[in-house]
């Protein structure tokens, strides 16, 4: 398979990182913070937690966080198993 | 047994059948007056919602068939919660599709709906099956209408699956009847009461689970549903996956097995969407997740966790339509809704854009959005169940989620490379119709409650409060941080470029080797039959030839008999009969 945009979504952030970008960027860097430290506050915590992992104030923040680089940096191998060209039903069918 | 007149009683009143009646009449209007289709057949679903409020809570179309009992109509909180979804879906389609004139598509655009609409509204195990087969039919002329070969076949493939589940449901409901004599659809349940698998269980889950698309029985959604029209394919995403997750809830609630076959539904559609460059088929594999949550709600049978699971069906039915709506716009001006070939729509597509990101934040259940409502009930259940491996699932399929639909769709359609096309902002029909559905999204976010009394147990949320400070702070960590590991990947870009690509799905079993099997099949069939033919022709030949001249209109069995020997001829038979008669 050709990859014609190999640099397409990779190279889109030095590209579109402009001013506004930063800006988006500064922003949500700010809110996971302050989410992520507001959670150690027994305001925002649950009283009655389900799971001891629900303890720890900043449990979904890293698992959030984790969870999503895992799916990506592992889903894309997947492609190596399953992808074929694009015609590939079409010379069959 | 029911006279004509209280049939067509019972059918007049039905909001279904009233729909049927709209597609029908519209399907009627001649090509020169096109434009007056939809209008017509938009005036019906209101006609149809103004009867289903007129009618209430309650039972009707009670009637009796070869000494059965029927309900047509059963209006429960179920099943009318499910019934409004379907209206506002059906009327929303209406309007985006609002310059189609093609009279096949225009009719199945309605007549589908009235058939998952008739499913939901059902109260017997017989008038559902038949809705389950007319909606199956119904919907493959949207798959067809496009008239393309690749289309044609899909939808042989799906009419074929689409019609082996019906052929399950109708097995298992002669099975019902013969354990329960009753054919009354209500909880059926997997297990008797010694805790063994029944056979009648088995088949109805079989046969429901293929329409909610479980695991391995999936494929058929993305297969299909992307070769419908820009406007076909979102009048497929709603229907026929909902009426499996409204027939689940009312037949297996509480259902253990469940809860593993919806946390496998949401978790392996996160990678096929990862890795997927068409966007109509990520967001396929997203319909796949999406009702792996409300799978697991209903396993968990709970008040609350079936309260969630029907009131995210109801969110989902508008927020996954909207995103549907919002790539559709994008492939009616572009021509494509591959990810390689769109990118920097934003500046030409800006109202697209917001209400794509409106429907992008409620799958992904950022508090104001419609997911938030009621995802947190799903996950709120596996909680109290203390089931912790699958709240982790469920969490990391929420995150799964923000990957696939939360920003893919968005940003590979509208920002990300620049595709260098400039098309004109979508049509205004379109653009009402996101709209709208954009509205009700922020609408059951912001303000859950009416969408909360609508659920079949309303009084089991009393104590919920979705905006509770530790929820609010729980959601915004998982899927802030989740953004953020996406930006930190582009940014040192390790996030995957996407490449035009067929990836293999279980389709690939019946489409390749299935279809060599079957080739194998027809030419090993003909072969015998032509071996056969040589060997016996001259054998059977002779013997049509002897049967021709006994029984031949020159045969000795074409005369007429003098009726002294058929006097005789009926005297002994008479007389056998007797002795038989008599002797037993």
């Amino acid at each position: 398979m050709e990859d014609d945009h190999a640099d397409d979504a990779a190279g889109a952030g030095s590209r579109h990182v402009g001013s506004l970008g930063r800006i988006v960027l500064g922003v949500l860097v700010a809110a996971a913070i302050i989410s992520g430290a507001l959670g150690f506050f027994p305001a925002f915590r649950r009283e009655d937690p389900h799971f001891a992992a629900e303890g720890f104030g900043a449990f979904f923040a890293v698992y959030g966080f984790l969870a999503f680089m895992f799916i990506v940096l592992v889903g894309q191998h997947l492609r190596k198993l399953v992808g074929r060209k694009e015609t590939y039903y079409d010379e069959r069918e | 047994m029911t006279s004509a007149s209280e049939l067509i009683s019972a059918l007049a009143m039905n909001p279904a059948v009233i729909l049927i009646v709209g597609a029908s009449l519209g399907a009627l209007i001649p090509n020169g007056y096109a434009a007056m289709r939809r209008p017509l057949m938009l005036v019906f679903v209101g006609v149809a919602a103004m009867q289903l409020y007129r009618l209430g809570l309650g039972e009707y179309g009670r009637l009796g068939f070869f000494g059965e009992p029927a309900m047509l109509l059963r209006i429960d909180p179920l099943a009318r919660l499910f019934a409004i979804a379907f209206l506002i879906a059906a009327a929303l389609n209406l309007v985006y599709g609002w310059r189609l004139r093609d009279r096949m598509e225009d009719f199945a655009t309605l007549a589908y709906p009235a058939a998952a609409l008739g499913g939901v509204l059902a109260g017997d195990l017989v008038t559902l099956f038949v809705w389950w087969e007319i909606a199956a039919v119904a919907s493959v002329f949207l798959i067809w209408a496009p008239g393309s070969r690749a289309g044609f076949l899909a939808g042989m493939r799906y009419l074929t699956i689409q019609i082996f589940s019906g052929v399950l449901l109708l097995a298992g409901i002669v099975l019902v009847y013969r354990e329960t004599g009753s054919l009354a659809f209500g909880d059926i349940g997997l297990r008797d009461e010694a805790g063994a698998i029944k056979a009648s269980g088995l088949l109805m889950l079989l046969a429901f689970g293929i329409k909610a698309a479980f695991p391995l029985l999936h494929n058929w959604v993305q297969d299909a549903y992307p070769k419908a029209s820009f406007a076909g394919t979102i009048v497929l995403s709603v229907f026929t996956t909902k009426l499996a997750v409204a027939s689940l809830a009312r037949a297996f609630p509480g259902t253990g097995e469940l809860i593993f076959i919806g946390a496998v539904m949401t978790i392996f559609p996160i990678f096929f969407a990862l890795i997927e460059n068409d966007l109509k088929k990520v967001l396929c594999y997203s319909i796949n997740n999406q009702v792996g949550f409300m799978v697991i709600g209903i396993g968990f049978g709970t008040a609350a966790s079936i309260n969630g699971a029907v009131g995210y069906a109801f969110s989902n039915i508008i927020f996954e339509s909207l995103l549907f709506m919002a790539v559709g716009a994008a492939a009616f001006r572009t021509g494509t809704s591959k990810a390689t070939e769109l990118g920097g729509l934003y500046r030409t597509m800006p109202l697209t854009m917001i209400f794509c990101l409106v429907g992008a934040l409620s799958i992904s259940a950022f508090p104001g959005f419609a997911g938030f409502a009621t995802k947190g009930l799903l996950i709120d259940a596996a909680g109290e169940a203390h089931a912790f491996w699958i709240w982790l699932i469920m969490l990391f399929a929420s995150a799964g989620v923000l990957e696939h639909a939360g920003i893919k769709i968005p940003y590979f359609t509208f920002f990300a490379h620049d595709s260098g096309k400039k098309p004109k902002e979508a049509p205004p029909e379109m653009l009402l119709a996101m709209g709208v559905s954009a509205a009700l999204c922020i609408g059951i976010g912001v303000h859950p409650a009416p969408l909360y009394a609508l659920t079949p147990y309303p009084a089991a949320l009393a104590d919920y409060h979705p905006y509770a400070p530790y929820h609010v702070v729980e959601q915004l960590q998982l899927l802030l941080w989740a953004v953020l590991a996406f930006a930190v990947l582009i940014l040192v870009k390790w996030y995957p470029a996407e490449v035009p690509s067929t990836n293999l799905d279980t389709d690939w079993f019946f489409r390749v080797p299935g279809r060599g099997v079957l080739s194998w099949a027809t030419a090993a069939t003909r072969a015998v039959w032509n071996l056969s033919w040589r060997l016996f022709s001259e054998r059977l030949l002779g013997a049509i030839g002897r049967i021709y001249s006994v029984h031949g209109p020159e045969g000795a069995l074409a005369r007429s008999w003098p009726t002294g020997y058929m006097a005789l001829a009926t005297a002994i038979v008479l007389g056998v009969a007797l002795i038989i008669a008599f002797s037993a």
